[in-house]
């Protein structure tokens, strides 16, 4: 429960069933539930996360507006076709409020005033003008800020709703009240321009955010660092900006010594702003983190951003995915089996065939060398060579092999350490498979001849 | 009523006699090989299918089996994923299959490894993936059949022959020997009727280009390919 002036102000069902009533005193609650957790209300972190979920919801519209009494009013009018309707809008809001860890009331109204009143009792969708006036009308008059100073003179006119207010004579409402209340009045419903505050945006982006409890396994950081993923992707497409590079820090519990916070760098091949990708790739990069300590803080800072492109649409779209799709596969292939594991060869001008064969990780940006496509190599090279046995004069893998072709001798790497040298020949065995063989020359060490297994014909 | 049975395969793609070969559902990939495909339903390898490859052991000539259909699909990139050894770039190019579409993939654990093979399948952005694995249990099969069906990838999966014992619901299951000049291929489950011989292909380009004895060894049965050895060179020796 939370507390405010030592006041209970907010508490959850367990704590009402033992007894525990709003309003009550902080020693009435340890009395009747003394495991309770209290905890105190904090304006500023109320504030912090009224500006997390506004950053968020720049999703949706630039036009987001951080209101009095916990409220945020979105202008979507001007996003309603490109997100689908109203209820499109309504659940995708719904879901990226959700996904910070907050509930919400949504209110819908033609007006922004008019949907912060609607807000205030419950949730309720009005589109139209006359439904508004309609739905305004019975509110409590309390609702409206500017009004409550004038409650017990207001009562005892007779007033309880709002229409009974609206029925009061303008002028001499003005003349007691001030221009400030009918001027709300009038915003709300309609017959006065509004003027709201719209969220501005910091420069950069780093946001953090402290877990609930401190964690030890990599996955558990994916819930609250979706949070984070959240406002970035909210951050990012108000500025119409694509995420290149993006850091996260892991910050540890400190211990007997400060512990190094964990760095990860998501390094993006392909620019993105979309949420579903990032927290995918994060996803994939947790698993694969290993916590020295338990963490208590998720840092998520954008390193790198470049104007976002937008999406190129081809009349008929390509059978195989674009260009992106499969660019963001790599991605993602690389964050769960490491990036030296998701190799493309780039072959090197060398005799030595374990020279020659080089692979290297996908996502750096040269280009593939150009082979030779005329050299009758085999498919499958051994790790090492592995040293055959001789039987009768001749190599033995298996069954006795035979030599059926010419000798290939190549002579290279004095020059680096490692010299070889070696005559290739095709083996066959009784079965007639082929087999890369080659017979190492005999050097002044060694004077028996050592064959070896190389290569397969795949 | 006797002119409909007759024709009782051509109402639906998804019927055929005991005696014919299945037409193919999707698109298929010519092998490359006249033999080989004629004895395949659709005359090719399907594409957005699972396809079994169950080889005696690696590097006996299964890539070369795969060559040209490999070669055909490579306008998109071709993956490797698990391969059983160090794949040779050089012997990639020198096959047809160009080096900038090539991947190799390797994961340390059968979990990433199926993981991966969903993942690739899902984009549908390569042209074939290329997937070596022992064990595999028949859950796994089964999802990596349907991840397939949604893409035009062509997924190999390359298999100990041991398994051919084992159920699988592959649309195409082969069963690859070393023969004279090639390899026989078994053909363990076709839609279409058995076929209990095994049918023998010669494989191009063959390892073995220059004899020690000098005579042109075995390499005349077919005819030069483009991509394999020029005719002349092999003529001269």
């Amino acid at each position: 429960m939370v507390l405010e002036r030592d006041k209970v102000i907010v508490l959850d069902a367990v704590a009402k069933d033992t007894g525990v009533r709003v309003g009550m005193k902080r020693g009435g609650v340890t009395t009747l539930a003394p495991e309770a957790l209290m905890f105190d209300r904090s304006a500023e972190r109320e504030e912090e996360l009224q500006r997390e979920v506004a950053i968020a919801l720049l999703r949706f519209t630039p036009q987001v507006a951080v209101c009095e009494e916990e409220t945020i009013v979105v202008d979507v009018t001007a996003s309603l076709r490109l997100f689908g309707g109203i209820l499109r809008v309504c659940r995708e809001v719904k879901g990226v409020v959700k996904a910070i860890g907050v509930t919400a009331r949504m209110s819908v109204a033609p007006t922004g005033r008019g949907a912060w009143l609607l807000a205030k009792p419950g949730r309720r969708r009005v589109l139209k003008m006359r439904s508004l006036e309609r739905h305004l009308g019975p509110l409590p008059f309390m609702v409206v800020p500017e009004l409550r100073p004038f409650a017990d003179w207001l009562n005892g006119l007779g007033c309880r709703v709002l229409s009974d207010i609206q029925r009061l004579p303008r002028a001499g409402l003005k003349k007691r009240c001030g221009v400030d209340l009918l001027d709300s009045l009038d915003r709300a419903y309609g017959l006065a321009p509004e003027l709201h505050e719209w969220l501005e945006l910091p420069p950069t982006f780093s946001a953090r955010v402290e877990l609930p409890d401190r964690v030890e396994h990599a996955e558990a950081i994916l819930f609250s660092a979706r949070r984070l993923v959240v406002q970035l992707c909210g951050w990012l497409t108000a500025q119409q900006l694509a995420l290149t590079h993006a850091t996260i820090t892991l910050e540890h519990e400190r211990g007997r010594q400060a512990i190094e916070p964990t760095l990860i760098e998501i390094a993006l091949a392909e620019p993105t702003w979309h949420e579903e990708h990032l927290v995918r790739l994060l996803k994939e990069r947790l698993g694969r983190t290993e916590l020295e300590a338990a963490v208590i803080a998720v840092r998520l800072t954008a390193s790198e951003v470049q104007a976002a492109e937008p999406p190129s649409d081809s009349l008929f779209p390509e059978p195989g995915g674009s260009a992106q799709d499969h660019n963001r596969l790599l991605e993602l292939l690389a964050a769960r089996l490491g990036a030296e594991n998701v190799l493309r060869p780039a072959p090197a001008p060398d005799h030595r065939p374990e020279h020659a064969n080089h692979w290297v990780p996908v996502q750096g940006g040269l280009k593939t060398p150009p082979a030779p496509d005329d050299l009758p190599r085999p498919t499958w090279l051994l790790h090492a060579p592995l040293r055959l046995m001789v039987k009768n004069h001749r190599p033995f893998y298996g069954s006795p092999l035979k030599l059926v072709s010419t000798g290939e001798r190549i002579e290279a790497g004095w020059h680096d350490g490692a010299l070889v040298t070696r005559d290739y020949f095709v083996a066959e065995a009784d079965d007639k498979s082929c087999y890369w063989i080659y017979r190492e020359r005999p050097s002044v060490k060694t004077e028996e001849t050592r064959w070896f297994l190389h290569g397969l014909f795949g | 009523m006797a002119a409909l049975l007759k024709h009782v395969e051509s109402i639906h793609p998804g019927l055929w006699l005991g005696t014919q070969l299945a037409r193919a559902y999707g698109k298929t990939v010519d092998t490359g090989y006249a033999a080989l495909s004629a004895e395949l339903p659709g005359g090719g390898w399907p594409l957005g299918a699972l396809i079994e490859l169950l080889v005696q052991q690696p590097g006996i000539g299964e890539m070369r089996l795969m060559r040209p259909a490999l070669a055909r699909v490579a306008q998109r990139p071709i993956v490797l994923l698990q391969a059983p050894h160090v794949p040779n770039a050089l012997a990639f190019s020198y096959l047809g299959v160009p080096l900038d579409k090539l991947m190799w993939l390797r994961a340390s654990k059968t979990a990433d490894a199926l993981w991966s093979a969903e993942r690739v399948l899902q984009a549908g952005s390569c042209g074939a993936l290329l997937f070596w694995q022992q064990h595999i249990r028949s859950e796994a099969l089964r999802r990596l059949h349907l991840a397939a069906q949604a893409t035009e990838t062509l997924l190999i999966l390359v298999r100990p022959l041991a398994s051919a014992q084992d159920a699988s619901p592959a649309t195409l299951r082969l069963g690859v020997r070393p023969a004279e000049g090639g390899i026989a291929v078994d053909m363990i489950k076709r839609r279409g009727p058995n076929r209990t011989e095994p049918l023998t292909v010669t494989l191009q380009p063959s390892p073995i280009l220059l004899s020690p004895h000098g005579r042109i060894r075995r390499h005349s049965l077919a005819p030069a390919f483009a991509g394999g050895v020029q005719t002349e060179v092999v003529a001269s020796v």
